[in-house]
């Protein structure tokens, strides 16, 4: 059994890497705020009912098999897996630039806490499973 | 694709910013550099440029200070006979500077440079979470 094959943990992989992609975005829209006609970027939000089906029904595991060794296995997610979309800000600089300070600050923290609670669930997931083969986790 | 990109980027628009504030000391420190002769021009107002560029190998736009182009705005004119670079009405050319317009250039620069450092602190941290779950 691999670790990933458990749907809780899968899942919270799955968010873990939106999460960290929805970083990237940011982290370019903060570095180009002085850049003449920039527009904001962000990363579109995960349909809940999708994600859910497909977790699910094991559609995850959708990659070819690997049964021998020399197989190399297709990476699911390669860098950029999630859909992007320009996010243009009410606010535009004379120069053209749509990027708010404030909205990206907001949504570095909000990125940073989702982070963390997802980090702190994949924990307490491995703490259980701890405690199911009877080893405390602490 | 890891938390390295975003922190690459974030340095890259720090850097970008500090490249602006050179510039804008260079012409806080000029705001007298008179010509020293009266056919001679002063010196001329730079401004910084930032363009984003994409960068493949990091699959992300990162951003980078462009060449500085001159200010083509007017020269002050002071009254200074005495002067060896005064025409002969007795008018020194002064540097197209206005430490107001820099002051508030170098605020800007100063707020973006602390957005970046937030992204970067921000990262840092989310990339510490995860190799803390080694730790359980």
């Amino acid at each position: 059994m691999d670790l990933p094959a458990i749907p809780l943990l899968s899942m919270l992989k799955e968010r873990m890497s939106w999460l960290n992609q929805r970083q990237n975005v940011l982290s370019e829209n903060v570095a180009n705020i002085d850049t003449p006609g920039y527009t904001a970027r962000d990363l579109k939000p995960v349909d809940f009912e999708k994600a859910l089906k497909a977790a699910t029904s094991g559609a995850f595991n959708n990659a070819m098999a690997v049964t021998n060794p020399r197989h190399i296995a297709l990476s699911q997610h390669a860098a950029g897996a999630f859909d992007d979309e320009n996010t243009p800000d009410i606010e535009s600089n004379p120069s053209g630039n749509s990027v708010s300070l404030e909205q990206e600050m907001i949504k570095v923290a909000d990125t940073q806490a989702q982070f963390q609670a997802a980090t702190n669930l994949y924990a307490k997931a491995i703490d259980m499973m701890k405690t199911a083969i009877g080893k405390t986790g602490m | 694709m890891d938390f390295s990109t975003s922190m690459t980027v974030a340095a890259s628009g720090m850097r970008a910013q500090s490249d602006r504030m050179k510039i804008i000391a260079e012409n806080i420190a000029n705001a007298n550099s008179t010509s020293a002769t009266a056919t001679g021009e002063p010196y001329r107002r730079q401004i910084a440029t930032v363009k984003s560029e994409f960068d493949r190998e990091l699959n992300a736009t990162v951003v980078q200070s462009g060449k500085a182009v001159d200010d083509m705005s007017d020269f002050r004119l002071q009254y200074d006979p005495g002067n060896p670079a005064a025409d002969k009405q007795g008018y020194v050319k002064m540097p197209n500077v206005n430490s107001l317009v820099e002051i508030m250039d170098m605020r800007e620069a100063q707020r973006s440079y602390e957005a970046d450092l937030t992204v970067m602190d921000a990262s840092k941290s989310m990339l510490a979470r995860t190799v803390d779950l080694l730790k359980k």
